[in-house]
Order: C-alpha cells, then structure tokens, then sequence
C-alpha cells in the first residue's frame, strides 16, 4: 500500500489531542520498554524517540512510527499501564507504561474516543436523541443533514 | 516512518460504512514520469472517513494506496485530458504534491469534492460538539419544564430516556466499560458531585459509552435542580424577612 510519509509527518506536526513520554514496548517477541514521545494526532497515534532534541537540535523531530486508530481495543494492563491492540490480531500488543494512575486512565480515555467510527456513531446517537426529544434534526439546522457520513443508515445494528 | 498498515488495510476492508466510492482516474504512482501526464490510471477509490483508499477493482482485497485527509484542501483543477473532470487535494506541507484525480463527470466530481473536503476529523468533532451541547440543552430545558410540574420537590431520578449501551471500543464490541456503577452510586449518595474525575471533560464525556453518558447529563440536571432549589428557598426566606 502506497502512501506519502511526508504528508503523515506533516500530521505528526499538527496540535496534539494529548502528548507525553512514556514507555512503549512493540508486538514483536523479545520487544523491550523504550521511552518514547507520544503524540495523540486525529486519530493516529505517533511516537518519536526521546534522544533526538539533544543529538539533532536543528532538525524537526521525525516519528519513528503511527498507529490508525479505528478497530482498537485500549486495555487496561496493570495499574499504570495499558495496551492497545487491533481487531484483526489480537495476540500483537502494543504496551505502555505511564508515571501515573491518573496519567493511564487520562491516555486511555483520549485512545479510545481518537477513533473517526467512534465519533461517528456518538453523532448518530445524539442527533437521533435530539430528534426525539425536540421533533427537529439538528443536522437540517446546520445544513449537512443530506451527507452521507451522518446517516443512520451507514451504521450497521 | 512505520505504520500500522495491515490493521489500516483491515480497516479499508472491514464493514465501517463507507462514505463515498467509486472509479476516478489517478495520476499517483506513476513513479517513471515527473508530473501528471497522458490518460493516467482508472482505480477504485473508497473514502471511509478520514481515509482515501484506491484498489484495482471493486472487488479489489488489498488497497494500493492511502491518503490521509488532514490538513489539506480540495479543489478543481485542469486535467491532463481537457475532457475529464478533475480535482486535486493539495497538501500545505512542503515538497509534498498534490494528488490529481478526475471523475467520470460533473455530478460525481461535485460529490467527491464535497465529501473530500469534509473528510477530516476535526470537522467531526466540531459537528459532535455542536450536538453534544445542543443536546446538553434540550435535555435541561426538558428537566425544567418537569420541574415546574412537579408540585413538591422530591429526590426523583432525571427522566428516564431511552437507552442503547452500546459498549463499543473504537468500533470493537466490548461491555467493559459500559459498567453502570456510576448510576448506582447516583442512586445511592442522592447527592452528587459534578465530579468528571474519570478522565473526563465536559465538553466530550467518554462517548464510547452511553451509559457513562446519561449518567453525567443526570448528574448536571440534578445539580442544576438543587442550585434552584436553593435560590427558591432562599427567595422565599427574603420575602418572610420583608412581611411587615
């Protein structure tokens, strides 16, 4: 699959939802816990090494790698760290490791609302609420009720 | 850069709902030649809703390629062939070219430009917010208008509206979270503090939830209720202060 790394490093640049350092360990066997900067963005997950401000100062941090973050699952592992793992292989986690309880449940959280199908079903759910409740679609108030990717019928039950 | 492309390309194939697809010439890929040039290449292109994919065929199983739509824009452009209707999405990020792609005719580039143009995340969360806070209110008015029916004040749990705990881990079916212990404990204290101390904010509650959901617009109705009370209770105590 052809994509361009330039455009996703532009993504990685963007204001963060969330950013920290934490440890993180791949799903390869004999993965260790390296220190990484984390960078919620969208719904990608990027990660950078943490050396790179000291060993090359003038040139722009490059993530070492994204994750898309539709189809995960965000586990709570121990008390300060958690997983995230992918629909299609559960075996392979990603594990990280926080300096905090309060830091782990506040990534946790972020992870599991930066997916486009998890907003996507929370705006089906409210603007059929507010349709039940006041009579009006909101989305005919704004406009974009006729879009494609805000119909009730794009959701399967 | 690493990226986890199997779990995209699953995500390109799975049943999330796509919001636009059909065939557009592309000139991407044609890594021989500098720039757009000659008929280019006819591919099936999904838009899912951030992400452009293209295959080979509808029945394609494994994307050729992705585009991101962050921080870009989309407009219409010139094609190599004056006879196609094109579009491009450009990308403000240095050295990166623009992707040119045509459709087969005016109503379907129309579409491609409107939906490609509102692809991106953060014009989903806007909209989200919107109806978050639009529901927000309709929900205290609803609670208001109760409250001025109710004769005497009781402790009575927020009307009950109608509720689909989904339980959904970014689209993958899981109850965990979905626990209703914060509408037990509601129930139990009578009290509650508008407390969002589970890593939530007020403007976006934990939405993969709806459980966690009514529980918080509740909570909000009932501290509002008492904020009322209070000021009743405190008007009426004025006015037996001035009775002569």
């Amino acid at each position: 699959m052809r994509y361009n790394e330039k455009e996703l490093r532009a993504l990685s640049r963007q204001p963060a939802e969330l950013a920290a350092e934490l440890g993180m360990r791949g799903p390869k066997k004999g993965s260790v816990l390296k220190r990484r900067l984390l960078k919620l963005v969208a719904n990608f997950l990027f990660y950078f090494r943490t050396d790179e401000a000291e060993t090359a100062p003038c040139v722009l941090p490059q993530p070492v790698g994204a994750l898309l973050l539709e189809r995960c699952v965000v586990s709570q592992e121990e008390a300060c760290s958690f997983s995230l793992s992918f629909v299609e292989d559960m075996d392979r986690k990603y594990v990280f490791q926080c300096d905090s309880e309060r830091q782990c449940l506040e990534w946790t959280g972020a992870l599991r609302r930066a997916s486009y199908e998890v907003m996507r079903r929370s705006l089906v759910f409210y603007r059929d609420e507010i349709l039940k409740m006041t009579g009006k679609d909101p989305l005919e108030q704004l406009g974009i009720s006729e879009e494609a990717r805000f119909q009730l019928s794009a959701i399967k039950a | 850069m690493k990226l986890n492309e199997r779990s995209v390309a699953h995500y390109a194939l799975s049943d999330a709902p796509a919001d636009l697809t059909g065939f557009l010439r592309t000139w991407a890929g044609a890594a021989s030649s500098p720039g757009p040039s000659g008929a280019g290449r006819r591919c099936w292109f999904v838009l899912k809703g951030n992400l452009l994919f293209s295959f080979e065929s509808p029945e394609g199983r494994a994307p050729l390629s992705l585009v991101v739509l962050e921080g870009c824009t989309v407009e219409l452009a010139e094609a190599p062939e004056p006879e196609e209707f094109a579009f491009a999405i450009r990308f403000a990020a240095p050295g990166v070219r623009p992707h040119l792609l045509a459709a087969d005719g005016p109503a379907a580039q129309e579409a491609w430009v409107k939906a490609l143009s509102r692809a991106s995340f953060s014009y989903m969360r806007l909209v989200v917010r919107e109806l978050e806070s639009q529901l927000r209110d309709a929900r205290l008015s609803l609670a208001l208008q109760r409250r001025a029916s109710w004769r005497t004040p009781s402790r009575r749990k927020p009307p009950a509206l109608d509720q689909r705990p989904v339980g959904l881990d970014n689209g993958h079916g899981s109850s965990r979270d979905c626990s209703p212990t914060g509408l037990m404990e509601w129930d139990l204290q009578g009290t509650p503090s508008l407390g969002l101390g589970r890593g939530q904010s007020p403007v976006s509650p934990e939405t993969s939830c709806f459980s966690t959901l009514h529980d918080w617009y509740g909570q909000e109705i009932v501290a509002l209720r008492q904020g009322w009370l209070q000021r009743a209770q405190a008007r009426q105590q004025l006015q037996e202060h001035h009775r002569p």
